[in-house]
This record gives C-alpha cells, structure tokens and sequence, in this order.
C-alpha cells in the first residue's frame, strides 16, 4: 500500500463557450492559481505538475504552468481524449501515492473550437478505428457527429431492450439544468423542461441537442500532498482520495456487437468494482457523484455501469429522483458536463474540484447535505475511465 | 554474395605496423593474400626505426592463418620493398601506399627540413614504391595502387602547409597513373581516411576516435584493391561508416568574345557569373575541363568598342512597357504636325475633334510616338538596352518605319515590347536599329510595329558590318503626283515635345549649341508626321484608316518655321514615293521615303483570336490596397475576431513599398494604411509575396521559414492570422487569379481519376508504407469495380474485383468523380450515406492523399464532371413516395391476415418524413390503418422513406431502430413485434 494522498487545493474558472474564452494559458493559469491560493501552497513548493490537455501543440502544458511559475520543475503533458483531466490527476496520486514526491499539482484545461469533435490527423490510422467499425456494423452512419451517433446508438439498444421512455432522457437533461442553476460556475444554467429538452433539433434519437454537452473552454486544477506535507502546512483534515483506478478497453468493446458495450460499459463497471474493492466502501456509502454526462443516454447507462442502481433500473432510479437531491445520490451536482460544459481535459479536475467542495462543505446553495464520501467518474473514448473516491472524515 | 578473396594476390602495404596500414595488412591477410608488411617503426614524426611494428603484425597474420612478410626498410627505397615481395612470393598485385608521418607547425615557423622530410616520406616515398611495382603490374595486366591522400590536402588545415602539399600532390599522382594504367588494367585511386590513428590521437577527442576506427576505413582499400573493381582515377572520403566519391565542380563561368580586348574591368563586372555554382559542370578529365576554352577559340565577337557592345545588344530584348493615350493626345498630336490650321477644313477635324460628327481618327504616324516614348520612359528609369553605352549627346533619328495593323482606336492601353535587331557600323557613325511592337493591352491585339533606326554619332569604327546601302524608295525622275507645300510654326517644336519627345535638342537652345546647332531643331518625328498627314490627305481620302506604312530617311535637320515641300509619286494605288524639303535653304530633309495604303479599313482581329495573344499582356493587376480593403470588409462581418485575436500587427510591404496597419484589439478593429508606434507583431515582406499569401498561393509558415517574411514582436501572434485563409478568396484574388477556363470539356471518367491515382502512386511510393490498406471501389452507374492496393509490393491500381480488400467503399460514378475533384467531401459523402463502407471504415481516411493528387490531372479531365452527374439516368425518387405503396400492402396483409395484429398488441403511428403519416392500430382484433398519426398511439416512429421501404423488405425492426433517420417516441417494445412487415414490398 502506498501512501495516503490529500487533496489540498482545488480550482477551476467558469467555463466558456468556444471563441468567447480566454486563451488556454490564461485560463489554465488561472485555474492554478485558484488551486494554490485555495491549498495555501506556494509555486515553489510544487514539485512536478501534470497538465492534461487535448487540443493544441505539444508542450502546452508548460506554456499554461509557465504563466504562473517557471521554476523548473518537471511537466508532464497529458492526453486521454475526454479522461485527459482524470488520467493527469491518476499520475499526480501515484507520484505522491508512491513516495515519489511531496506535493504535486494537476491542471487540465481545454481550449476547444466550435462544432462536433473531429479528427485532426488524416494520414494516419484512426485510434478510434475500431470503435467506428464496430458502430459501422451495428446501424452504419448519417450525418449527425460522430460521438452522439455512438452515445445516442448505445441509447437505442437499451431503450430497445428495456423499452426505455425518450423522457427517461430528458428527465436527466433536466436534473442537470436545476443543479447548474445553483452552480455559478455553470455555463448553462437556465431551467429546462423535459418537453423542452425533447422539443429542441433532433441529434440521434433519443439525444436532442439539450441532451449533448457541448465543445467548452475551460481549466481546472488540483493540487496533491503527503500527509507529512500536509501537516507541515498544518492542515488538519484535509480531502483525501480513498481510491482511484484506470481501465481501458476490454475485448467486449469490440467483440461484443453493442454499442453499449463500445461506448465503454465495461470500462466503467470495471474501474468502479476495483474502486470499491481498494476502497472498501461500495455505491451505498457515497453521497454525491460527478459522472461523465456527455450525453444523456450514457449518464443513464452509467448509473448501472457504476452501480447506482441495478441493471436494467435506470428509469425507475430516474423517476424515482434518487439521481438528485432528496434522493439516494446526488448525481452531477454541479451541472455535469451537460449544463457546466465539456472542455475535454479540464472535465476531469472540474469533477474533482467540485467533490471536494462538497466534502468540505462549502459547495453553497447546492451543497449536498452531509457529503462525506464522493465518487467521481470520467470517461474518454478511445478509450479510457478514470474513477475516484474521495473521502473527508 | 561471393566473399571478395584475394588468394594469390601479393599485397604491399607500407607504414602497416600500426593503424590503417595494420588494419589493411590485417584484412588482407585474412582474405587469402601474401602481404608485405612494411614499417620502418619510426615514431609518428619519422623519428627511429625498429622491426618491432611490423614484426608483430606479421606474427598478427600468421597467426590467424595467413600469409605474411615483414619489410623494414623506409618508403623512400620502394625498390627494397617491392623487392621483398618479388623475393618472397614472386609478383606484386596491390600496392597501398599508405606510410606517412606528420611535421605539423604554422607555416610561419616552418622550416626547410619540415617540408622536405614530409615531401621526401609522402610524395618521394609513393613514388620510389609505385615506381617499383609498376613494371610488375603492367607486366602481368593487372595491378591496384591505392594513394593515401588526407582531407588537409583537399581543403587545407592549419599548421599542415607542408602534410597538405603532398597529400594533394599524390591526388594528381593517382590521377595520372590512373590514366597511363589503364589499358594495362593498372588502376589508381586516392582515398582521404579519418580514423583514429597515431597521426590524429593529438588532434580529436578519445571518445571521438573509438568511433573512427581504422577497420571502418579498411573496407574500401579492399574494394579497390579487388579485381573486380574498376574504378580508376577515383578519390573518396571515408571513415566512422561514411563512404563518398568527390569529384570537381566548375561554375558555368563567363566567356568572353575573342577578339576584342579582355580587361580585368569587365571580369570584375562578370565576377558573379564566373563564380556562381548554379549551373555547375563536373570535369571529370582534361578534355572535358577544356571543353569551354575549346568551344570559345572559334567564337568571334561581332565587335564593338566603348560606346557599342555589338555581342551584348544586338538582339537583346528591351524591357517591357505600358503605356496609355487617349484622344486628347491624339488631337495634341495631331496639332504638333500641323494640323488645324484650318479649324474647318474637315480632314483636320477628323483628327483634333473627338466628337467630331464625320469621326474621329488617331493620324497614323501617331503610331511611333508611344513606342518611342516607351523608349525614353526606361531610359529616364534607368533601363537602357545592354550594350549600348552613349548618350543622348549622340542620338539622331537616322529611319523610321512605322506600320499600323489595324487603325489606331480613340484610347487604348498600349504593351510595348522591343528588341535591337541590327546595329550596323557606318565608319565614323554607327546606326541602331530596334524594332519594337506595340500590342492592345486589353486584347492582347498587335496593333503597331515600328523600326526606329538611331544614327549614333561618333560611334562607329570597330569594323564590323556596314549594312545595307542601297538607294530604295527613290523618286522617279517625272514630276511628282502632288505637292503640298506647308510652313512649320516657329513654335511647332515646342507643340511637338508635348506629345513625348523629350529630348532638350528641341527646346534647349544651349544644349543644341552643344550639338553643333545654331538653335533647338524641329523633331525629326514631327516632319515626319507632317509627311504622313499630306499623303493622308492627298490619296486616301482624307481617311487615316487606309494608312498601313511609312518609311522615311531622315536626311538634313529643320529648324520651327521653315517650310517643307512635301512632293508624293504615286507608285501604284497603295504605294506613294515621297520626299521633302526645307524651301528655304533647298535642303532635302526626307528622302528614301513611301507611304503604303491599305485598300480596305482592317478590322480587329475577332475576339476569339485575340484571346490567343500573349497571356501576360492581358493580366491585370492586384494590389496590396485591395487585399487591405477586402480584409477590412471581413472584419466588418466578423467583429469578433478583435476578440478572439488581440493583437495589432504592422505590415510593411516593399516594392512597390506601402505599410499597413492591422489592428485586431482594439475598439471594433482596423484596417488602414499606414504606420502604427506600437504594434504586437510587424510583418515585413515583398508586395508579391503578400499578394501570394493573401490569395493562398504561398503559406505564411513557408515565407516566414525561407526568409521571405520577417517577424518581429510576438511571432506567434502572426499565427493568429489564419483567419486570412477563410476570407472569401475570390475577394482578394479573384482578378490574380482569373485563369482561362478549359478549353474544351472533356469526358471524363473514373478510369482517368485511376490512371492519375495510378501516375501518383508510382511518383509517390511511400503511400504503401504510409497507407498499407487495399481499398475495394464499385463505382455504380456506370458501373465498374477497382482496386487500389496500397499494401502489397509498390502497390497498384487495376480495375477490377479482389476477395481480400481492408476496406470496401461503395459509391456512384458521379460522386466519386466529385470526390476526387475535391467537390464533395468522403465523410460527408458516408454520412450522408452516398458512401458506404465495409470493412474497416477508418481505413477510408487515409484515402486522404487523394486531395493531395494535382487537382490538374483530375479537373483537366474532370471539366465534364457536372454534366454527367445531371445525365444520371436515375433520378432520385421524390420523398415519400414509397409510403403509399407500403400503406397499401400494410393493408392488404393486414386484411388476409388479421391475427398478425394479435401479436403486436398496440397502437402504432408512422410518420414518413416529406411524406404521409399514417396510424396502424393494431390493438383491436380488427386492424385498422388510418391516415395521420394518432396522438394517442402507443409508439410513434419518425422516419424517412426509405427507412421504411427498408423496413417493408427486410422486417428487421431492431436494425431499423439502430440505423439512421429513425426516432421513438413512446413505447420501444411494440416495436419489437413489427416482424410482420417482412416482405411486405
């Protein structure tokens, strides 16, 4: 076992739409220094720093921690397609986790263009290749992007196995509207109805556009410490991240002629049964969860993936408001990345400032009562998911 | 491979007790040859002697199973040497000479005995063993010397004067006993190592030399010892794995005419040519090397002296120039040869009213006047005809012929381009003569030549060619056919400059003194306007339409005021003898001269023909100020580009220079010309190159890294100007750009777009490592099937249908000639589902190289393209209307059959997109299908027509859910029970 790694600092900047943001490094800075001023930490005392990113030229993540320090220190630049800002946190907890260092920072930040996520790099095999094939032989293509066909397909194979109602859907695309319109960091917090949410452009049936999250520019940051470092810095009791696991694809993937299954299920319910397994608490004992919404219909399938609610029980758990306030989780309290926006590699420490908020309380008006343990799950394409637990005691 | 052997070969390799030489011995040794070990055992610096070195590698040799013999004698006594192997083994086959020693100092402290010691060890000692060998190889036809030469001698190297001198010398050494063996099959090459040796463990780094190690050079002394090599006269670098010939480099150089004195002035001027390397040559023997001074000892130069270069400019192209008249020059013209001096005389106001209600006409001796004016405007600028080196001082208008093709029009645009097409020496004189045609700018139409011959005076003599001198154009001895007798103005010579001529002759009473003239003398030209205007108005007409020719001889100066008598002999209908001639002082001041008539007005030419003329006359132009204008409209569609940029850049172009000020931060944006204090980032570049990058000919990346951009400031802030490349590009380069469209359209078909697939492919090689799929494509309609094997061998294309393809794509003929002509995209062709793809699909994006194919290839070929996708001879079926067919087999099964509607237990509507909706109710035990979707059915499906044809064939419901345009709403599961619909249709 390794050591026990703190969360001591978190931060993030309100989200943006593309073209309306600052730049990267503007941003990225200034989710750092959000995170540092919140841990109480120097610059001077960050031992390495992990930046995540996907969009940009190489060595950005030095460019963004450049504009707050430039102290020499190691930055390792991260790339996981939609988990970039998980996977940059996962190499900060080991590098603390494993003795290797004392206090380390992980930035994500994203500055994204508009219109649906397309390849850059035509000359070359495709990473999602198999992944497309797989969505090719299962209901070919059309015109709509290429993720909301994927995340909208996995929806149609579980409505058509459990006669899923479309406003199962929105009803999740509405959860997330009311807990952004209490969020301030939110970029979308206006209240929608469900018989808005269906009523606005068909994406891929059942995903209507209030049901895509979409391309956002953004940073968040979080910084990492020993016990020995926190209790230099004499902080008492600080978050603390009572698990985290990675998992990539399996052969289900693409053997197993599901979109569901394409789409990551495996990957998700995998990392979350070796999550609670490390961790020694299960689904029951969390209280609020950030989980990877990029559409709706994988908010739904990942209630089950992830163990919140048996398979197949998604609509009653839905309909039964146990995905909100009042209910047996607060799922996405901060709007998730429907309503608070998706930039790809600041997702992950978005989810992760937000969980340590309210663990510590301090979450405001949507402060979930009680919060002691929070569970985070991000997920990319490609593919990767990245789950945590963190607890506060 | 066989294995080089060299069993039975007597090698000699000299200085081989340690180094190279060892590693030489070495190899040899283990290759099957009898080796001669030499060493002295002297020091590096030729200091001592001992057995020892060779001794030990000898022993080296044997003990590996070799043949060898030690030698200690020094290189200067080669004879002992090669005696040593004679004695021992009986011949000689390679000689390495590769003993040396080194005496390194600065040439400044060198002494006598350093040089000597390294000539008599280096270049002596070659010698005394080559020497000695040679009778032996060319005996026995056979024979391999190899010289060890040193990159100290080929380039220099400090403190190596006397090493350097003899390292080169045995350079030429080899090169010639390469040439005196080689019918003997003797041959000779140099070879310049670098390794680690006792001569250079001074000089380089330890870590250095471990990886210069004798044996990396070994290999090629054993290839050119090999009897299998034919190399001869060769001289290679080698060491540390590299292996390179050299060879000379000769730039092109200057040669000059013989005959006329070579100064070292004009080598100087030349000094460029005779040093630059572009079109360089490789000599590679003496007779080629004399190849240049050969060809130039019959050259003869057409002669010349300070003021003529006959060779430079006879011939030479003058630059080209523009030029424009309107009628106003044409009645000020008109005005300055006399006409109007009867305001109501109707053949004068043919020519000096522009709304004149018979016509107006430009004279037709205007004709010379905008060439000739093209003339002074390069000389004012500077251009002047190589070649020809007076001035002004000596210029007299000597001829003068001027042909009009067609009538002058009211106005035009003028291009005028001329060459000197003979330059002849009259003794004291000399007369050049250039011709210069003048061509509609808009048109491309030739509209006037003109040959201006120039009397230079005083600068002729050098001998050269007298030219013609005959008397042409003389009067018949009759009476003339008409006279007009006409007094110039006193001030005719100033009216007359107005129109171009320049020249201070006629205005400058001083500088005419200078010329030997008592006052300014009336312009050659204006005479010969007034010339022009009596044959006019004598025998055509008065129409200067009929007007095709004038030729003249100036041959005496007027002075403003004097009168001339014009008399004209009609030859024939089209051709007038004329001659003139100042009255009062009986001079002749034009003779040789006639006018030739056209008998009918000539058309212009027809558009269609003008369209063939030279294309660069007719290019307009593009300039900076409306590449800023057009960036300044998009800013003010796209305010937010301030926002999203933040920056002010400066841009400076050059010639021609302007500065423009782009300033994408503040307020709403800017664009303007100008120059700012502080920008963010300053862009100097050519005109041109802006031009070329604004219209996305040229990548700002590419300029920037050439150094045809430069940056200052926040260079990557320039990065931020990629915005330039979504402009609208016909805004900025539609003028630029403005190619003819194909000539004719060609058919085109997909075997072209494979052909060129094909072509590219072969050019580019690489794609089947880069790519590595095979890649099925049938085309529909017409049809045909190809194959593009981009993973196999160097790949191929080939048409036709392979089992095994990676990836499958399915497509009709039309949109794949769009695709390949960039006009439809892949993906959006695959999403939109006119593509289909099987196999892996992410395979197809490497197809991406297609859009790297000249689109030339394609769209030269692809002219046809549109038509033969509107000839498709399927049309689309409306939307919709497969629904109806469907309603009525819905129906009809559903009467046969009524308990299918059992199973499905529900209430079902359809709405077909673009098409009708309709409401099964298959709920009761009599199923019902009504138009229009019932609110309250339990499920609604959403879908196109098409789908739901689909659907009718193959009754699949789940695979109709899971593909495309279909949507849900309500329940899923009585979706499941739809399986009737199989075969429907």
């Amino acid at each position: 076992m390794g050591r026990k790694v703190n969360v001591i600092g978190v931060g993030m900047v309100k989200f943006q739409k593309p073209g309306a943001s600052d730049g990267y490094e503007v941003m990225a800075s200034g989710a750092i220094k959000e995170a540092m001023k919140d841990a109480g930490v120097d610059f001077k005392e960050l031992e390495q720093a992990y930046a995540g990113y996907v969009f940009g030229d190489s060595t950005c993540g030095q460019r963004a921690v450049y504009a707050v320090g430039q102290t020499g220190i190691p930055v390792i630049n991260v790339n996981n397609n939609c988990s970039t800002g998980s996977s940059a946190l996962y190499l900060a907890r080991q590098a603390i986790e494993g003795g290797l260092a004392e206090c380390v920072l992980a930035v994500g930040f994203e500055q994204m263009q508009k219109g649906a996520l397309a390849s850059s790099w035509a000359d070359r095999t495709n990473p999602l290749d198999k992944h497309v094939n797989v969505m090719n032989e299962q209901q070919g293509v059309n015109q709509a992007p290429f993720a909301a066909q994927m995340f909208g397909g996995a929806g149609r194979e579980y409505r058509w196995k459990y006669d899923t109602k479309r406003e199962t859907f929105a009803k999740i695309a509405n959860k997330a509207r009311q807990h952004a319109a209490k969020n301030p960091y939110a970029l979308f917090r206006e209240v929608l109805s469900v018989e808005q949410i269906l009523a606005s452009d068909e994406v891929f049936d059942p995903l209507t556009r209030f049901q895509c999250c979409p391309p956002t520019c953004g940073a968040a940051a979080a910084i990492l410490c020993s016990d020995e470092f926190a209790k230099k810095k004499g902080l008492t009791n600080p978050v603390w991240i009572a698990a985290q696991t990675m998992t990539t694809d399996f052969p289900s993937s693409f053997e197993g002629q599901s979109m569901i299954k394409m789409i990551g299920y495996d990957m998700a319910k995998q990392a979350a049964d070796k999550l609670y397994e490390k961790a020694g608490l299960g689904p029951k004992d969390v209280q609020v969860v950030e989980l990877h919404d990029c559409f709706t219909t994988n908010e739904l399938l990942t209630y089950e993936a992830i163990g919140l609610c048996p398979e197949g029980e998604a609509e009653k758990f839905i309909w039964d408001g146990d995905n909100t306030f009042g209910g047996k989780y607060v799922v996405n309290p901060s709007g998730g990345l429907l309503s608070k926006g998706h930039p790809l590699g600041a997702t992950g420490l978005a989810q992760c400032t937000e969980l340590v908020w309210h663990l510590r309380g301090t979450a405001g008006e949507r402060q979930v009562p009680n919060a002691k343990v929070a569970l985070q799950h991000n997920l990319g394409l490609g593919g990767a998911c990245v789950m945590t637990m963190y607890r506060r005691n | 491979m066989s294995e080089l052997r060299f069993d039975g070969k007597v090698v000699v390799i000299t200085g081989a007790g340690a180094g190279l030489g060892r590693s030489h011995a070495l190899f040899f040794g283990k290759r099957g040859a009898k080796v001669v070990v030499n060493d002295l055992g002297g020091t590096a610096h030729g200091q001592g002697q001992s057995s020892a070195a060779a001794d030990k590698v000898v022993a080296e040799i044997k003990e590996a199973g070799g043949t060898a013999v030690a030698n200690y004698d020094s290189v200067e006594n080669g004879d002992k040497i090669v005696k040593t192997a004679i004695d021992a083994f009986g011949r000689i086959d390679v000689l390495v000479n590769n003993a040396g020693i080194l005496r390194d100092v600065s040439f400044q402290k060198m002494t006598k005995d350093d040089w000597d010691l390294i000539m008599r060890v280096h270049v002596n000692g070659a010698f005394a063993c080559s020497h000695a060998a040679w009778p032996y190889m060319r005996d026995q036809g056979y024979g391999r010397i190899i010289f060890t030469t040193s990159a100290a001698g080929i380039y220099g190297n400090f403190g190596q004067a006397n090493y350097s001198a003899a390292k080169l010398g045995l350079v030429g050494f080899s090169n010639t006993l390469a040439i005196e063996g080689e019918k003997k099959n003797v041959r000779s090459n140099a070879i310049a190592p670098i390794a680690a040796s006792r001569l250079t463990e001074t000089v380089m780094p330890k870590d250095m030399l471990e990886n210069l190690k004798p044996e990396y050079v070994t290999p090629l002394v054993g290839w050119l010892a090999h009897e299998e090599c034919t190399e001869n006269g060769g001289l290679f670098e080698v060491g540390a794995g590299f292996f390179g010939k050299l060879r000379w480099e000769r730039t092109e150089g200057k040669t000059f005419k013989l005959g006329r004195e070579i100064t070292p002035e004009a080598l100087r001027n030349a000094w460029e040519q005779v040093t630059d390397f572009g079109k360089a040559t490789h000599p590679a023997n003496i007779t080629e090397a004399l190849g240049p001074v050969m060809s130039n000892l019959s050259s003869k130069s057409k002669g010349g002296n300070e003021f003529i270069d006959v060779d430079a400019a006879l011939g030479a192209e003058l630059a080209e120039v523009r030029s424009r008249y309107d009628e106003r020059d044409l009645a000020l013209y008109a005005l300055g040869v006399g006409a109007g001096k009867n305001p109501t005389d109707p053949n004068d106001l043919h020519v000096v009213f522009e709304r004149n209600g018979d016509g107006f006409y430009a004279l037709p001796t205007y004709g010379v006047v905008p060439a000739l004016n093209a003339l002074f405007k390069s000389m004012a600028e500077g251009k002047t005809a190589p070649g020809l080196n007076y001035g002004l001082d000596r210029v007299l208008h000597g001829e003068q012929y001027t042909e009009l093709v067609r009538p002058l029009p009211p106005s035009a645009e003028l291009v005028h381009k001329g060459r000197i097409t003979d330059i002849f020496d009259k003794g004291k004189n000399a007369i050049v003569v250039m011709h210069i045609d003048s061509y509609d700018a808009q048109s491309g139409e030739l509209l006037v030549k003109n040959d201006i011959s120039i009397l230079a005076r005083g600068t002729g003599g050098w001998g050269g060619d007298r030219g013609p001198s005959a008397d042409i154009n003389v009067p018949p001895s009759r009476p003339p056919d008409a006279v007009v007798t006409e007094k110039t103005s006193e001030s005719q010579a100033l009216l007359y400059r107005l129109s171009g001529d320049w020249n201070p002759l006629h205005v400058d009473p001083e500088f005419a003194s200078m010329f030997g003239f008592q006052k300014p003398i009336l312009h050659g030209l204006c005479t010969f306007g007034f010339v022009g205007r009596a044959v006019v108005n004598a025998f055509s007409k008065g129409d200067p339409r009929l007007f095709k020719s004038i030729k003249v001889r100036f041959a005496d100066s007027v002075f403003p005021g004097e009168t001339l008598k014009i008399e004209m002999w009609k030859e024939n209908d089209l051709r007038i003898i004329v001659r003139a001639t100042v009255v009062e002082r009986e001079k002749v001041c034009i003779s040789n001269a006639a006018v030739e008539l056209y008998a009918e007005i000539p058309k212009p030419k027809s558009k269609e023909a003008a369209k063939s003329a030279p294309a660069a006359v007719a290019a307009p132009k593009l300039d900076a100020a409306t590449t800023f204008d057009a960036i300044g409209a998009y800013l003010g569609q796209h305010p937010e580009l301030v926002k999203s940029v933040g920056n002010v850049y400066q841009f400076r172009l050059k010639n021609p220079d302007s500065a423009w000020v782009l300033d994408l931060k503040n307020g709403g944006g800017a664009v303007k010309a100008g120059t700012v204090d502080k920008a963010d980032c300053t862009l100097d570049l050519s005109d041109a190159d802006w031009l070329d990058m604004v219209s996305g000919k040229a990548d700002p990346m590419k300029l920037f890294q050439s150094g045809k951009l430069k940056i200052s400031g926040n260079v990557m802030a320039s990065q931020k100007l990629d915005f330039l490349k979504k402009m609208d590009r016909s805004a900025v380069a539609a003028p630029a750009t403005a190619t003819p469209a194909p000539a004719a359209a060609a058919t085109v078909t997909s075997a072209i777009t494979f052909q060129a697939i094909g072509a590219y492919l072969s050019k580019n090689p690489d794609l089947v490592k880069g790519v590595g799929n095979v890649y099925q494509f049938r085309l529909k309609n017409p049809d045909s099937a190809w194959v593009l094997d981009l993973k196999n061998g160097g790949g191929s294309v080939k048409s036709g249908t392979i089992e095994k393809a990676d990836c499958t794509l399915d497509l009709s003929d039309a949109d794949w000639l769009d695709m390949v002509s960039g006009k439809a995209d892949p993906m959006k062709l695959f999403q939109g589902g006119k593509l289909k793809i099987s196999g892996n699909v992410m395979a197809s994006q490497k197809l991406d190289f297609l859009k790297k194919i000249d689109r030339k290839e394609f769209e030269a070929a692809l002219g046809a393209a549109p038509a033969a996708s509107a000839s498709a001879p399927f049309a689309a079926p409306a939307a919709g209307a497969k629904a109806p067919i469907i309603i009525a087999a819905l129906k009809d099964r559903l009467t046969k059959n009524p308990a299918l509607a059992k199973e499905v237990g529900a209430v079902i509507a359809f709405k077909v997109k673009d098409g009708p909706a309709f409401t099964a109710d298959l709920a009761s035990a009599t199923p019902v299908i009504k138009d229009g979707a019932d609110a309250k059915a339990n499920t609604t499906i959403t879908l196109s027509d098409d789908a739901l044809a689909e659907f009718a064939k193959t009754g699949a419901a789940q695979t109709l859910y899971q593909h495309g345009d279909v949507r849900i709403d309500g329940s899923v599961k009585p979706v499941h029970r739809l399986g009737f619909f199989k075969q429907l249709v």
